[in-house]
This record gives structure tokens, C-alpha cells and sequence, in this order.
């Protein structure tokens, strides 16, 4: 596969959701972390070490026939600044990756539900991502590949400590598993806060959209295990499930009850917000993502039904900064962007709702 | 209540200040208060960044502090990785580790540092490499062996003791030759 084809702007499978949790959970994403032995971690090796061990491991997943998936390599090194945004936010690699401008490659499978990244933190780091909650699914994938790998190259572990890895952090399993919720009642009742505090006592963690270090926008969260120590892979991944079980019966509670409690409040609060979308002029990405949030909301709650949900995704997509200015075809200013936003938006909604209703779109007098 | 710095949001922070024995209450909402630093413990918590400050703070000296205990430093920084050079100290200001081989080098200290993280863990149970599984059930099975002599061997029951290390020998054995390939850090 050419790179292109990475860079379409399909709605990504992390962004689908799936029916059993309602649309609370959008995806699930197991990242393993593996180091070869005897190499120095890519924070320390020189670049020839980088690229023995990006030949090794490629050669190896590359030449791969049982393992029936087809991976495309790439060296980012040879990449734009604005490919790799644009990688960065369809969680095809890490915001890490992307800023090396040294080292890195990333193998990735053709339907972008595996990629693993060579030369981050860590030599290797196998991604899988998954719509909806599916834990299992995404781990026993990564095991595969895990396993494939393994059967050639030799990796550093110890007896005692599991694999090891750069960071003391991810030791032991190596294995960190995710699930991207999105949780707009749980943050209108002030209950994400609370929340937060309480999940490092779980041995969680929870994060941004985009992993370690980046903030909550648009009501998006991730939740992660932090413990990778003294627990077997099934038992994280057992209490994670748990955990975000527990978070999705707390989120529809609190739907309920807003929905009980300030019905019109609630519909007119989302309904703006589809206003804000069909008709703002400059748009920032916060504002652009609680008002995406917003109507999602709506259409979760069948009080927006003008509007189906692929659009949203697209919307959520299209509107970051990398998407953006591909689209732009030219690089933008921060406060062009947020011009080019609304433009971008508006066009999207407009033609998601004249599709929804079956009509063929009227010309644009939205101008 | 609206913040009194950006008079735009509600406040949600009160910060109190003693200025000659009166109290003063101020209002600020989460932004503002993080901006104008009174809610540097919440901040910092979301900020998986500040790891070298914890690890500073935790297992060893601030990493700003010059008049620290000399004991402590001449502990720590003797310690060296071989291969990569990284001293304990530095592993201790940057979080990270160099190499694989750092881990053997600072074996003696990387249980409480694991502790910490790890929700007081210090041993990998999750899965092993399939082609490490055979020696590591032997070195497993071997533990086991050398607790039960030293139980023998305790309670005086010399004849069992040296049937236990006769086992030891023989596994031992073993996984040297079928250990070749084991040649993990």
C-alpha cells in the first residue's frame, strides 16, 4: 500500500463505537512494548543500531506469510512534518514518534488496525486498535504479531522483571490497554474530576485522546492501566473491563437523570450546539469538539436526528490541525485555521444533513 | 459564584490568604487557578511529565537541592551500568533507563522503585517469551528446590537436603544444555 492511502480521511475504526455499549465506548487500543537484547534504547543508541533494528524487525514482518497481514513500511524520517500529524491523529503512531526527526519507522497493516512503531521509547511498540470495547480481540492480535516476532529476534527480559522497557513505567507486561469513552454527562455533572482522582487507586490512569501527556477535548477520555508490574495480562485487561463497565453504567445514569431533571435545558444546550456547527464562521478546536461532543450527545439521546453519526466522525477527524491543511492544500495560521475550520465543518454538516434526509443537495447559499 | 480574575467562567477554586491575622477569600475557576498557580497538585497529577520529579522526590534527593546528605549521593552515584555508563543518580533525574543491562546494574534498588509504581509489585507474572519458556520453568522448578533444602536443612533433615541438591545438580545441568539459546541480558 502507498503511503496515501494512510492519509485518507475514512473515518478511522477507533471513531465507530459499537452497539453493546451505546456509543459511551469508542474504541480500544493494546500497545505492547518490546526491546531487542542487547541494544541500547533509542534514547541512547547510535543511528546505526536504529536502522539494524528497524531492517530486523521490518525484514521479519515484512517476509511474514503465515501471518496473513499484509504490512506497508515506512521511514518517517523521510516524512513531513504534516504526514505525520496527520498519522498522529488517526492514532496510527504516537505525538513521540512523530517528533523524532532522527529515527522512527512504522509498519503498518493495511486496514490501519495494527501498526507497529520502531524506534519510540522502546524498539518496538505493537499497536492494535479496535472499535468498541473489545480487549480480547485486540490483545490476542497483538500477541500474534508478539509471538511472530519473537519466533526470530531475541528480546530483552528478565526473569524477574518481565520485558524490559525504557521506561520503568511499562515493565513486566509491557502491555498498555486502553478504551476511548466518550463522556459528556459525566463531565457536565462535574463527576470526571472525581473520577480521575480515584482511578490510580485501581492501578488506572486516565488520559487524553491522544495518550500520555495530552489534555481531554470534546469529552473524549482514555482510560489506561498504569500498573504493568505483578499482574498477567488478563488480569489487566479483567479489570480494566471492569472498571469501564462501571464508568458506562455511571454515564448512562447520568444522562438519564439530566435528561429527567432538565430536559429542555439539556435540548436546548445541544441543539445550540448543532447550531454552532451549521453556522459559526471561526471555530477553535475546543469549541469545534465540545460541539461535535454536544451533538453526538443529541443523537445518543434521540434528541438530534438530522445528522447521522459518520459525519461527526469525519467532522472529529477533518478538523484537526494536520487533516486541516491537507485539506487547505497550504499551511495555515492558528487563527486562519479556526476560519478554515468553521468553512470546513459547515460544508460537512450541511452535506451530511442533505443526505440524511434523501434530498439531493441544494446548492451551498451558505456562503 | 464567578471567577474574580476572568470574570467569565463560575468559580470553583476558594484560596484563602492570612495577610496580617485577616483572612481573605479569593474565587478563581479551575483555569485561572491553574494559571496563577494554585492548583499546581492537580496539575501536576494529569501531567505524566513531572516522572523525574517524582522519582527524585521518592527515591532519592531533589534533583534542585546542592547541600543533600553526602552518604546518599556516594551510595547511589557508585553505581555504574557497564555497558551504557548511566549512573543510578542519573536514572534517578531522568526516569529512564539506557539499556536492558541497566536493570541488572541497579538490581539491588529497583525493587522500591517498582514498588512505587507498580502498586507494590516487584515480579513480572504475565507471559514469557515461548522460546525462554522451557528454561524459565526450570529455574522456576530450581527455586523451589533450593527453598525446600534450606527448610531441610533447618530442620535437620540432612538426608532429604541432599537429595533436594542432588535434583538441584540435575536441572542444573539441564538447563545449561538446553539453555544455550537463554542468553537473556
Amino acid at each position: 500500500m502507498n503511503f496515501e492511502h494512510f492519509l485518507k480521511d475514512d473515518s478511522a475504526a477507533w471513531m465507530s463505537g459499537d452497539q453493546q455499549h451505546g456509543d459511551i465506548v469508542m474504541s480500544t487500543r493494546i500497545r505492547l512494548a518490546r526491546n531487542l537484547d542487547g541494544h541500547r534504547f533509542p534514547r541512547a543508541f547510535s543511528e546505526e543500531t536504529a536502522m539494524a533494528i528497524d531492517r530486523q524487525v521490518s525484514g521479519v514482518l515484512l517476509d511474514a506469510e503465515q501471518l496473513a497481514i499484509h504490512f506497508s513500511h515506512f521511514d518517517l524520517t523521510t516524512k513531513s512534518a504534516l504526514q505525520k500529524q496527520m498519522l498522529v491523529e488517526k492514532h496510527l503512531i504516537s505525538p513521540q514518534l512523530a517528533k523524532k526527526e532522527t529515527v522512527g519507522s512504522v509498519l503498518l497493516a493495511d486496514d490501519e488496525s495494527i501498526s507497529i512503531m520502531i524506534n519510540e521509547e522502546d524498539h518496538i511498540r505493537i499497536q492494535c486498535l479496535e472499535a468498541g470495547l473489545q480487549l480480547e480481540k485486540a490483545l490476542a492480535k497483538a500477541n500474534v504479531i508478539d509471538d511472530y516476532i519473537e519466533a526470530s529476534i531475541d528480546y530483552a527480559f528478565d526473569e524477574k522483571y518481565g520485558y524490559i522497557t525504557c521506561c520503568p513505567t511499562n515493565v513486566g507486561t509491557g502491555l498498555r490497554a486502553s478504551v476511548m469513552m466518550h463522556l459528556p454527562a459525566l463531565t457536565m455533572t462535574n463527576q470526571m474530576r472525581q473520577l480521575i482522582s480515584m482511578m490510580p487507586r485501581l492501578g488506572l490512569v486516565v488520559r487524553g485522546l491522544y495518550g500520555e501527556g495530552t489534555e481531554a477535548i470534546g469529552n473524549y477520555y482514555q482510560i489506561s492501566n498504569q500498573v504493568t508490574l505483578g499482574k498477567t495480562e488478563e488480569e489487566i485487561i479483567h479489570d480494566l473491563t471492569v472498571i469501564v463497565e462501571q464508568i458506562v453504567l455511571r454515564e448512562t445514569a447520568a444522562r438519564k437523570a439530566m435528561l429527567e431533571h432538565a430536559s429542555i435545558a439539556v435540548s436546548d444546550k445541544l441543539h445550540r450546539a448543532m447550531g454552532t456547527l451549521q453556522h459559526a464562521r471561526i471555530l477553535t478546536t475546543e469549541e469545534a469538539a465540545v460541539c461535535l461532543s454536544n451533538v453526538r450527545l443529541g443523537i445518543d439521546l434521540g434528541i438530534i436526528n438530522s445528522i447521522p453519526n459518520e459525519v461527526l466522525n469525519k467532522c472529529m477527524l477533518a478538523m484537526q490541525q494536520g487533516f486541516l491543511q491537507q485539506y487547505a492544500g497550504t499551511t495555515l495560521k492558528p487563527n486562519e485555521r479556526d476560519v478554515y475550520r468553521a468553512t470546513l465543518i459547515r460544508d460537512m454538516i450541511l452535506d451530511g444533513i442533505n443526505h440524511h434526509n434523501g434530498e439531493k443537495g441544494e446548492d451551498s447559499y451558505d456562503v | 459564584m464567578i471567577c474574580e480574575n476572568c470574570k467569565q467562567r463560575p468559580a470553583t477554586v476558594t484560596v484563602t490568604h492570612t495577610r496580617n491575622g485577616e483572612h481573605y477569600a479569593k474565587h478563581y475557576c479551575d483555569v485561572c487557578s491553574e494559571e496563577i498557580g494554585y492548583a499546581k497538585t492537580a496539575s501536576e497529577d494529569t501531567q505524566p511529565m513531572s516522572i523525574a520529579q517524582i522519582f527524585s522526590s521518592w527515591f532519592g534527593i531533589p534533583d534542585w537541592s546542592t547541600d543533600t546528605p553526602e552518604s546518599t549521593i556516594e551510595n547511589q552515584s557508585d553505581i555504574q551500568c557497564a555497558n551504557c555508563h548511566m549512573t543510578y543518580q542519573q536514572f534517578l533525574q531522568q526516569g529512564k533507563f539506557n539499556c536492558p543491562h541497566c536493570y541488572e546494574t541497579f538490581s539491588q534498588q529497583l525493587p522500591q522503585v517498582f514498588k512505587r509504581m507498580h502498586n507494590g509489585a516487584t515480579k513480572h507474572i504475565g507471559k514469557v517469551p515461548s522460546g525462554l519458556q522451557e528454561s524459565y520453568q526450570l529455574k522456576k522448578e530450581i527455586e523451589n528446590l533450593r527453598q525446600m533444602m534450606k527448610i531441610a536443612i533447618q530442620d535437620e533433615n540432612f538426608e532429604e537436603a541432599a537429595s533436594l541438591r542432588d535434583k538441584i545438580y540435575h536441572l542444573q545441568a539441564k538447563l545449561q544444555q538446553g539453555g544455550a539459546e537463554d542468553d537473556e541480558l
